[in-house]
Order: structure tokens, then C-alpha cells, then sequence
């Protein structure tokens, strides 16, 4: 059965970029969120095997989101979604627990990598 | 990848991302201190920017990108929120705006400049500086950097010694993929992922401020001093996305570390291995989502509804004749199914007029600006709904009577204190639900209709005779304005005098089947009333004989109806009027106001509502109450306002809808 992705990201778009590639990709999008709060709440209901998590959202950001999540789950596997020159948001969130991170703009390839290798 | 699949949800959220920055940049504006705007506007270029990088909309991405960096300097108070810096933000984004009409209307990003505004940007010397990088990462990297620095000079003792101590040392060469992008994020991931896992790095090159600058092609070679197995240590560097190669291979104590760096010639290479699809037995589980749907095919739905309805209604009537008890109860339940699915789909069209009002604020606050005039400009009931195509239709409308509120209502500052009044001015803007219709209204504080002035201009493009003025209506002549061309003032304004005037508004409401309507005081102020149909294709309606024909009379319009005798109307100064529950109503005999013969004695009366007035209809008889599917009359009745359409009935035959307002205005004029 093919791993289980929850797709956080504040703009629709995106989302539907990503669950087109992440579904192409041979993964299966259980859920998806529009903001930090929603993605726990998803995260506890869905229990999904990945998560990409936007970094920039209203309300409650990523790295909160992640922070929160990790103290849900330990074993959270989440992969950050950056835009370039969010280095230093990017490292907040690996510290925070985050495993990986893919870049905008998204390439195929690159997102279905980050999901294969997060999940070893 | 063909991106043009998502060019719709594109430009749809970009432009509720617009909308939100220039509300958010209007909140900036009012509270320069308020840090969560400034973090809504960075948050929304910063997503504008996202969007339209991947979209390959580079131009675009690169102008968010300044105004991001831009209102990141205010963040990190680098920048003041100034005026200038407002109208920048405004200026940056209505060009955002224009691109995204330019992309709607299937054109791309080349006719921006992004120069224009990043010149601006710098000229206006708000720093733009990068942020500093402070953060954990430089802590991160100083320890590691003074370990290094210490280390450098004798790497090979220290390794010694954990060798002693019964740990592992391992060089490490570690390959990104060509092209990849944030390389030092990257890097600190492998960093964090050693540290983590106890592993302690005595050597880097290059170091790791170079690497935290970025100064590195695609290789980074490590000394690890770690208690994990050679393997193990790998697959945990090796699985961090686009890392392309980890080489590793025991450190040699032995050597020197610059000459260690150099590749071995056989080191040991551990091929990544495909990832499996472990199973996983958790329940699938089904979520709500929204669909984003093309207005175009909602149009069609209710245009497929409207024939059903009309359908139903026949069949209905058909088998009506045959009085089978088992058709009667599957007729009831295809009636209340019809009736779902026609509210359903009614639903699907409805949007809230905050589609619609969002976009006045700014334009109030660049006109006001541009005046000279002070406006406090409020919204009310944003959350009411309204059909999608009346929402589409009412904007201009509105756009016209905001503008003239502020360019002929509201007063100068001066003139508003002489008069005794705030020396701010007030605008609001209300919609609300009131039955089958919605009303907007557009209130001002302003200096109010000047009716002499009105009458003037009136006689002088020969709109009224002299001899009318004494028996006009103040409403009257209020709805002179509405006249094609009429403007009271001489010279007309940049602001309002566009040849758009009352008359357009008065004729794009009626297209819509509503009303418009003025309230005014010398003086106080001006209150236009627009009148608006929820939907504008189906409404329910009362049919009525009338002769040998069959009218609709929209229930919307009706307060009553009552059966009665010829002997209980009577004339009062040569108007039929009827006392009804002890009120006098004015009565319009439509039999004669159509020119048909009675059918016999008995008549009927429905008592209508216009401007909360009542004004009773005498027909032949009652038919019954029924949805009707209104159809447009087509061009040759254009001038025929006493029918707002027409409606084709169960057996085929048609039924006019008369339109009351209009009828009533009419048969008093006569």
C-alpha cells in the first residue's frame, strides 16, 4: 500500500501542484491542510506516514506546526516546503524536529526523492 | 511539466492574495505599528511569490521578491512605515494587479517592470539589506568553527584518540545534486543529522562559515568522529534529499588531514538502493474537500434546473387531468426533489458581497487622497449572499455611486466645519437580506441632493416643462438624475464625470430585475437603495387571469389577496380605491389597464407592496402560486417595462411577469 501524505500549504495551488506530483509519484494524499492548526488536527485524525509542511502560513506557521506535531508524534516524518532564502527557517524546522526539505519551485523529481528518503 | 493545467487556480488566488495585501497594506496604513499586518503582507508576496515562481512567471516572482524584501526591512525595523513607503507598497502592488489581469486575460508577466519598482525601492533608500544571519545555524557553526580552528592543527590526535576511546572515525565526502538550491540548509541537515546521533565533526572543508555563505560548488568533505558503524552512518547522511553520493571511508591517523582530503583511490561507495512501499494497513480515510468549478458550467446547471423546472410543472399538469393516486405521489416527491436540487444549485452560485465590497476600501482611500477630502468608509453585512452573476454585474454600479458620495456628496474639511459638521466625512456601504432580495445601500454625510439644482439643469436639457416643477415629488425629482447625461456639476471631475452616470447605474440594476432608489436631505446627506433579486432565474410567483391571459405576479412583490365585489372599490378624486382592513389602498384595475374584457362579475384583488406603499391589482381570478423560470423578453419589448420577462406554464403557454414597481409608476402617470 503506498505511504499516506498529509499536504500542508496555505495556498490551493500549491496544494493541487503537490498532491498532482506526490500522487504521480506513487503516494497516496490522505489529507491536506490550509494552516498550521489544521495540520495537527489533520495529523492526529489522519495519521499520515509524511507530511509536507508549508513553512509561511497564517495563523500558525509551519515550525510551529512542526513543533506541535513532534510532540504528538516523536517518529513524525515532516518534510518542510521552502521558498529560496528561507535557509534560516529551514534550520529552525530540523532543529524543531522537521527531516528533510524541498525547495519552490517544486520539480518533480526533487519532491518524490525527499518523500522516498524521509521515510527509510 | 505542463503548468497550464493550474493557471485558473493561479490567477484566482492571486488575486484573492492581492485583495488581502491591499486590505492588509490599508490596516498597515492605519496602525503603522501593527506587526501582524506586516507579517500578513510579507506572508502573502511571500506566497504570490511561490505561486508565480513555479508557474514561470520569473518577472512576477522577482517583484514580489523586492516587496517581500522590502516589508522584511520593516519587519526587522531596517525600514520606517512612512507614507511614501505605503503608496510604494500600493504602487508594487497594483502593477501585481495588472500582470495578473495580463495573465487572466491569457497573457504572461513580460509587460512588468520589475525595475521600476526595485529602483523606487532603493531610491527611496529603504535598506534591503539580508537579514543578518544570526540565528542558531551561526551558533551551530562558530562552535563548530573554533573546534575546527583548534582541531586543524592536530585532527589526527584527536582522532587517535576517540580511536582509543573506542569510537569510529570516518572521512566523508558528500556530493549534492547539480543545481541544488539552499546548499547551506542542506548542509545543516547533514550537520544536525551527525550532532544528533552523537557524532561530533573535527573537520570541514571547506569550513563551515563557507558553507553557511554558500561558497561551495556541490562537494563538502568531513572528518566524523561517531559511534555508529561505517553503514549506518552513511544511509543517515545519504537520505537527506538531493545529496547525490556520500563516499566514506575510515579515517587514516596516520596522514595528514590536507592530504587526506584528496579523493582515496578506492573508497567505498554505498549505492542508494530504491526506497520499497512498505505496506500499511491503516484505514483510508475520506475527507472533505471543495472543488473549484468553472462559473461557466454552474450557469449551465441552473439553466438545465430552469428546464427541469419547467418540465416538472408540465408533466405535473398533464397527469393532473387523470387523478391517478400513485402518479400524485411520485409527482409530490419529484416536487420536493425538484425544490432541493433548485436550492442546492441556487446555493452553489451564491458568493458573499465581500467579493465584491473588498476591493472599495483602497479605492475609496486613493480617491479621498486625491480629493483632498477626509472619509471614514464603512462596510456592513460583507457576509450577505448574492447570485455570482448579480455580484459580477453590481461592481460597477457601485463603483459609481461611491465615487460620486465622494466627489459630489462629502464636503471639504473647511466646509464640513462651517456646516457644523465631524470634519471627517462618513461612507457606508450596508447589504443585507430582506426576503427574496438583497439590499445595498450606499449612505454619505454629505452635503446632500440639491433640488433646485437638480430642477435646473432638468429644465435646461429640457428633461421637464416649467409648468411640472410645482407638482413634482420630491422622489420625483430625485429620479431625474437618473436621466442620461444629467450631471449638476459645471465642470465635471476627473473622479466621477466619465460619462458613466445615474443612467447606467439605474439600467444595469434593472437589467438585473432590481430597483434603485434615492433618499437624500439638503444638507444631511444622500442614501441610495439598491433593490437586487436573489437569483435572477427562478422566482415563485403568483399566477393570476387576467381576461383570457395568464399573468405572474413575482411573490416577492405581494403583501395580500382578497376576494371581492365590484361595490368595494370606489372613486376618491377620480382614483379607484379600496379600504382594506381599514387602510386606504389605490387600486389599479388591470383588466382595463390592459384593455380585456372582464371575464364576469367576479374579481379578485392582489394587494402588491412598491416602496412600502400598497397598491391593489384587481384581476379576473387567482390562479395558484407556482415557480416560474423567468426568460428574457428579447429586444423588441425593450421598452415595454411593465413585464420584467416571461414564464412558460405546464401546458405550454406563456405567462408575462408583471414587474410591479414599474407597473404602478406607470398607471399613475396615466
Amino acid at each position: 500500500m503506498a505511504k499516506r501524505v498529509l499536504i500542508v500549504d496555505d495556498a490551493a495551488f500549491m496544494r493541487m501542484l503537490l498532491k498532482d506530483i506526490i500522487s504521480k509519484g506513487g503516494y497516496e494524499v490522505v489529507g491536506e491542510a490550509s494552516n498550521g492548526a489544521e495540520a495537527i488536527e489533520k495529523y492526529k485524525e489522519i495519521k499520515p506516514d509524511i507530511v509536507t509542511m508549508d513553512i509561511t502560513m497564517p495563523d500558525m506557521n509551519g515550525i510551529e506546526a512542526t513543533k506541535k506535531i513532534m510532540e504528538i508524534d516523536p517518529n513524525a516524518n515532516i518534510i518542510m516546503c521552502s521558498a529560496m532564502g528561507q535557509q534560516m527557517m529551514v534550520v529552525e524546522a530540523i532543529q524543531a524536529g522537521a527531516k528533510d526539505f524541498i525547495v519552490k519551485p517544486f520539480q518533480q523529481g526533487r519532491v518524490v526523492e525527499a518523500l522516498s528518503k524521509v521515510d527509510k | 511539466m505542463d503548468m497550464s493545467q493550474y493557471l485558473g487556480v493561479f490567477v484566482e488566488e492571486a488575486k484573492e492574495n492581492i485583495q488581502a495585501l491591499n486590505n492588509a497594506v490599508m490596516e498597515l496604513e492605519s496602525n503603522p505599528n501593527s506587526k501582524d499586518a506586516v507579517d500578513e503582507i510579507f506572508r502573502l508576496m511571500h506566497t504570490l511569490k511561490g505561486s508565480s515562481a513555479t508557474m514561470g512567471f520569473n518577472k512576477l516572482s522577482k517583484m514580489c521578491h523586492a516587496l517581500e524584501n522590502l516589508l522584511d526591512s520593516v519587519r526587522s525595523e531596517k525600514a520606517k512605515v512612512t507614507e511614501n513607503l505605503i503608496d510604494l507598497v500600493f504602487t508594487g502592488i497594483d502593477r501585481l494587479n495588472d500582470v495578473i489581469s495580463d495573465i487572466e486575460n491569457g497573457g504572461d508577466d513580460s509587460n512588468l517592470n520589475v525595475e521600476e519598482i526595485t529602483k523606487l525601492i532603493s531610491s527611496k533608500s529603504y535598506k534591503d539589506e539580508k537579514r543578518s544571519d544570526s540565528g542558531e545555524m551561526e551558533k551551530k557553526v562558530v562552535k563548530n568553527r573554533e573546534e575546527a580552528q583548534a582541531l586543524s592543527e592536530s585532527v589526527s590526535n584527536v582522532a587517535q584518540k576517540a580511536l582509543e576511546e573506542g569510537l569510529n572515525v570516518y572521512s566523508l565526502r558528500v556530493e549534492l545534486v547539480k543545481g541544488s538550491v539552499m546548499k547551506s540548509a542542506r548542509m545543516y541537515i547533514v550537520f544536525h543529522r551527525i550532532e544528533e546521533n552523537g557524532g561530533q565533526i573535527i573537520y570541514s572543508d571547506p569550513p563551515v562559515e563557507e558553507i553557511e555563505k554558500e561558497n561551495f560548488e556541490t562537494t563538502v568533505q568531513l572528518v566524523v568522529i561517531i559511534s555508529m558503524k561505517m553503514k549506518e552512518l552513511h544511509d543517515l547522511v545519504a537520505n537527506v534529499s538531493e545529496i547525490q553520493k556520500v563516499i566514506i571511508k575510515p579515517f587514516e591517523t596516520h596522514k595528514n588531514v590536507k592530504e587526506e582530503v584528496p579523493e582515496s583511490p578506492k573508497p567505498e561507495v554505498v549505492e542508494k538502493k530504491e526506497t520499497g512501499q512498505t505496506e500499511s494497513d491503516r484505514r483510508r480515510i475520506k475527507l472533505a474537500q471543495s472543488v473549484r468549478v468553472d462559473v461557466e458550467k454552474l450557469d449551465i446547471l441552473m439553466n438545465l434546473m430552469a428546464e427541469l423546472v419547467i418540465s416538472r410543472s408540465r408533466i405535473e399538469e398533464t397527469l393532473k387531468k387523470y387523478k391517478i393516486k400513485e402518479v400524485d405521489e411520485s409527482l409530490s416527491q419529484l416536487a420536493r426533489i425538484t425544490l432541493d436540487l433548485q436550492s442546492t444549485v441556487m446555493k452553489i452560485r451564491m458568493i458573499p458581497v465581500s467579493f465584491v465590497f473588498d476591493r472599495f476600501p483602497r479605492m475609496v482611500r486613493d480617491l479621498s487622497r486625491k480629493l483632498g477630502k477626509k472619509v471614514d468608509f464603512v462596510m456592513e453585512g460583507s457576509d450577505t449572499e448574492l447570485d455570482r452573476t448579480v455580484a459580477d454585474e453590481i461592481g460597477e454600479p457601485l463603483i459609481h455611486m461611491i465615487r460620486n458620495s465622494i466627489d459630489h456628496g462629502i464636503e471639504s474639511e473647511k466646509e464640513r466645519i462651517g456646516a457644523g459638521k465631524p470634519p471627517v466625512g462618513k461612507i457606508t456601504l450596508s447589504a443585507r437580506q430582506e426576503g427574496d432580495s438583497v439590499v445595498i445601500e450606499v449612505s454619505d454625510d454629505g452635503r446632500g441632493f440639491n433640488k433646485e439644482k437638480i430642477i435646473q439643469r432638468a429644465l435646461k436639457m429640457g428633461l421637464i416643462q416649467e409648468y411640472e416643477v410645482g407638482t413634482m415629488s420630491q422622489e420625483e425629482i430625485f429620479n431625474l438624475t437618473f436621466a442620461p447625461g444629467f450631471s449638476t456639476s459645471e465642470n465635471p471631475t476627473e473622479v466621477s464625470g466619465r460619462g458613466v452616470g445615474m443612467d447606467v447605474v439605474k439600467k444595469v440594476i434593472e437589467s438585473l430585475n432590481g430597483s434603485v432608489y434615492i433618499e437624500s436631505l439638503d444638507g444631511k446627506g444622500t442614501r441610495v437603495i439598491i433593490r437586487l433579486p436573489l437569483t435572477l432565474s427562478i422566482i415563485q410567483a403568483l399566477l393570476v387571469e387576467i381576461g383570457k391571459f395568464v399573468y405572474a405576479i413575482p411573490i416577492s412583490a405581494i403583501d395580500s389577496t382578497l376576494s371581492m365585489k365590484k361595490s368595494d372599490i370606489k372613486d376618491v378624486e377620480g382614483r379607484k380605491t379600496a379600504i382594506i382592513r381599514g387602510e386606504v389602498v389605490p387600486v389599479i384595475d388591470l383588466r382595463a389597464y390592459f384593455g380585456v374584457e372582464e371575464l364576469n362579475g367576479h374579481s379578485d384583488l392582489v394587494v402588491t407592496n412598491y416602496k412600502s406603499k400598497k397598491y391593489g391589482f384587481v384581476v379576473d381570478r387567482l390562479i395558484r402560486q407556482q415557480d416560474i423560470v423567468i426568460k428574457a423578453l428579447g429586444k423588441l419589448f425593450r421598452e415595454t417595462k411593465e413585464f420584467s420577462g416571461g414564464a412558460i406554464l405546464g401546458n405550454g403557454s406563456i405567462a408575462l411577469i408583471i414587474d410591479v414597481p414599474s407597473l404602478v409608476q406607470k398607471a399613475l402617470e396615466r
